[in-house]
């Protein structure tokens, strides 16, 4: 009768449910909404492009440079984001970031110049999104071990979903009550991060009295504070070589990313085909992608393969789909640049639910939420290299060939990256070192580490 | 002798025009020093409509050729806007089983714009649309600001469509348009002209200012107009959607963190009486070992002390029932 399973939920309150339980897909739905929120609106913004230009009578650079800025706010502040959640609760600092997001929108609403419009959109809202998506997605991911990849693929569908849904209704927003009123419902909108935030269970935290002490002396001085900041920042983590190489290949990865999404459609266009056909190639590769990122979840859950060899897979086949993008269109054969497309679409979907998920079996447990907001933060960097790169190489040879094969060049180069990591070539996920003084710690198990807060748990929950 | 001087204008201007078709007849009026132009349309059928716009004064001769073969005689004539032009009928005759219509008008200003007609008989026609160069894109929604707020208008002509000398804005008021004068009203209205668009800016808006405005492109042979509405609204607009969307999140984060608070109370309670049953079972509490969040059912673990002496003794308690 020993160690039957409960029914519904864990009797133990506070720590994270059972793994894959019922609550964890209320968790999930959560990250679905809050994603939408954050990458989905921010996808939406465009439609605010052509109103701003003509109001504020200011040219087309500067008024991208609002969206650039909410984005690489939201990266920036990510490890703050993780920070806080260690040292608070993920819950509460997800709330506060839904409300400084809306504030940020609202606040766009009443902008009388530009500045204002990158202090409030931009770096505000930014802040707002980085305190959102770092500790929601480190508490999905703590609160699932078999479903992993499948619960973040499901929930980062919605990025596709909501840029189907958001650009028509933003259109309506913005022809009802012009863009004021436009900014002022999406605030409105924003602030339903908050209940998502709400669903986040309050993580127990055991009662330690020699810890305390300790904790509550170092606090007293400055070195001990900021010993505690790095602490909870885990810029340990910078010193590792595991996750530093791994940060690298996210960060090569980065770089080709967006490349396409950018230039897929002036490429068509470029190609010879018309506005429409142009259009219609990036639609399909989006419904491939939303359809990538659910299957490939799915697929890694199952456990035939190791995470990071999927993850190497879905990178090169995305890096040679990219390759092949112009070459498929130099004959003018429309079927042949929907067809690699798609498969570019679903590759490249495929490899965003892997992305975090492989972030487990490469940091012990505890690390994630603080190694997945330094990743966001070092992959920013490259991100922001990628667009104007292939944007120069376009200038120079005058078509898309170069920046699609430098692209297609930087996953591949990703993919070597990642194979330096330790242990790559073996057959089942290294064991980690957790910083806890392990009690059972099982080698044997071909899924991460334990994701839930192990102050008193051991490492590698061999009960399946 | 003036029928003669224009007879010999015609052959030395129009020489390759065919004298035996008989059908040029020369207008009343001097071409002046206009450019000259033809338009040409060959009809197969009954009727056939030609669309083209002009934008400064031009000599236009317009030829219509048709082809039938059951008539050897037909009367041919020119229309414009319905009305027949005098002294235009002709009789034809066929020339390689061709009838052909040509005339040359004088477009010289928006009057003489409209809808030119060459008229075979009863049988078929060929319609010329003349008009002024029409600007694309017309937005006909209106466009929406808010009392205080300042908004632009833009107006703007394709790129392949001739640039305009000038342009001009109107305000309706009532029923007639009303122009706006930028110089005597410099903090309500602004306009910045481009070579092939105009932008007006209105400030300081009021709820008189939801009407029609129009926009008019003037060419050397007329105008082309073109309008917006205006829509002003206040901020109470959108804030009703607004509130109701803040109402919800608030419904919502209530109703969430109730059933966290009840859910984690009831947790609790189960917590104490899983305690109470525990001690009175199994009173001997041992070293710490593994553990995992596994229990049996119908007790649960103490929350703060061992947990992996509750699960030892949990089991213990298990296998003592078995």
């Amino acid at each position: 009768m020993a160690g039957v399973r409960p029914g519904a939920e864990s009797r133990r309150s506070g720590e994270a449910e059972e793994p894959d339980g019922g609550w964890s897909w209320v968790l999930v739905g959560a990250l679905f909404v809050s994603t939408s929120l954050v990458f989905g609106l921010m996808r939406g913004l465009g439609i605010f492009f052509v109103e701003f230009v003509q109001y504020f009578d200011e040219s087309a650079q500067a008024i991208s440079w609002i969206a650039s800025t909410g984005l690489a706010a939201q990266q920036f502040f990510s490890p703050l984001g993780a920070a806080l959640s260690k040292a608070y609760d993920a819950g509460p600092v997800v709330m506060a970031g839904g409300c400084l997001a809306g504030l940020g929108l609202i606040l766009a609403s009443r902008a009388t110049c530009l500045l204002h419009l990158y202090l409030t959109m931009g770096l505000l809202t930014g802040l707002g999104w980085g305190l959102v998506f770092t500790p929601m997605v480190a508490t999905v991911m703590a609160s699932f071990r078999q479903r992993r990849s499948l619960a973040l693929g499901l929930a980062f569908s919605s990025i596709g979903l909501a840029s189907f849904t958001f650009n028509p209704l933003f259109q309506f927003l913005v022809e009802t009550y012009a863009w004021r009123g436009a900014l002022l419902i999406l605030g409105g909108l924003s602030f339903n991060i908050v209940p998502c935030g709400a669903c986040i269970r309050p993580r127990r935290r055991p009662k330690k009295p020699e810890k305390v002490k300790a904790a509550t002396e170092s606090r007293q001085s400055c070195g001990g504070a900021l010993r505690q900041v790095a602490s909870y920042l885990e810029l340990s983590l910078l010193c590792e070589r595991p996750y530093v190489t791994y940060a690298l290949a996210i960060s090569l990865l980065n770089v080709g990313y967006f490349v396409p999404y950018v230039h897929l459609v002036a490429h068509s266009r470029h190609a010879g085909f018309s506005e429409y056909q142009a259009a219609f190639v990036m639609s399909a590769a989006g419904v491939t992608d939303i359809l990538g990122r659910v299957a490939s979840g799915w697929f890694s859950d199952r456990g035939h393969f190791r995470l990071i060899h999927l993850l190497s897979a879905w990178t090169t086949l995305a890096g040679l789909s990219i390759m092949l993008l112009p070459v498929s269109s130099m004959r003018g054969s429309y079927a042949a640049l929907v067809g690699v497309s798609l498969f570019y679409g679903f590759s490249s979907g495929a490899l965003t639910s892997l992305a975090f998920t492989v972030v487990p079996t490469v940091v012990s447990a505890e690390r994630v939420m603080g190694a997945l907001g330094l990743l966001q933060l070092i992959e920013s960097c490259a991100g922001l290299l990628g667009s104007p790169l292939s944007g120069l190489l376009r200038d120079i040879t005058g078509n898309y060939m170069a920046s699609f094969v430098v692209s297609g060049a930087f996953f591949l180069l990703s993919t070597l990256t990642m194979a330096t990591l330790p242990h790559f070539f073996a057959r089942t996920d290294p064991p980690l070192l957790p910083v806890m003084p392990p009690m059972v710690p099982d080698a044997e198990t071909q899924s991460p580490s334990s994701e839930t807060e192990p102050m008193n748990e051991s490492p590698g929950d061999s009960n399946q | 002798m003036m029928p003669a001087s224009w007879m010999l204008l015609l052959l030395a201007c129009c020489g390759h025009g065919n004298p035996k078709s008989v059908g040029q007849m020369l207008p009343a009026e001097p071409g002046g020093d206009f450019p000259s132009d033809v338009r040409s349309v060959f009809l197969k059928d009954k009727g056939h409509t030609d669309k083209m716009e002009v934008s400064s004064p031009v000599n236009l001769t317009l030829q219509c050729t048709w082809t039938d073969n059951k008539v050897d005689n037909i009367t041919g004539f020119w229309r414009k806007d319905e009305r027949d032009i005098d002294n235009s009928h002709v009789t034809l005759r066929q020339e390689n089983q061709q009838f052909q219509l040509q005339r040359m008008f004088i477009i010289k200003d928006e009057e003489s714009l409209g809808n030119y007609s060459c008229v075979f008989g009863n049988e078929a026609k060929v319609d010329f649309i003349l008009t002024v160069p029409h600007m694309g894109d017309v937005r006909d929604k209106p466009v929406v600001s808010y009392v205080g707020d300042s908004v632009v208008l833009l107006c703007k002509m394709d790129d392949n469509k001739p640039k305009p000398k000038t342009w001009l804005w109107f305000r309706a008021n009532g029923t007639d348009k009303e122009q706006i004068d930028t110089v005597t009203e410099p903090q309500k209205y602004q306009m910045k002209n481009d070579e092939k668009s105009t932008k007006l800016h209105v400030y300081n808006l009021t709820h008189d200012d939801s009407v029609l405005f129009y926009c008019s492109a003037v060419f050397a042979i007329g105008a082309a107009v073109s309008h917006l509405e205006l829509k002003v609204i206040t901020i109470y607009e959108p804030l009703k959607p607004f509130v109701a969307i803040v109402l919800e999140v608030l419904v919502l984060v209530t109703a969430i963190l109730l059933f966290e608070s009840h859910r984690s109370k009831k947790a609790q309670a189960q917590d104490a009486s899983g305690d109470e049953v525990a001690n009175a079972e199994a009173p001997n509490a041992e070293p710490p070992a593994t553990t995992t969040v596994t229990t049996s059912s119908g007790e649960s673990n103490g929350l703060d002390e061992n947990p992996s002496a509750r699960q030892r003794n949990v089991e213990n308690v298990a296998q003592q029932k078995q």
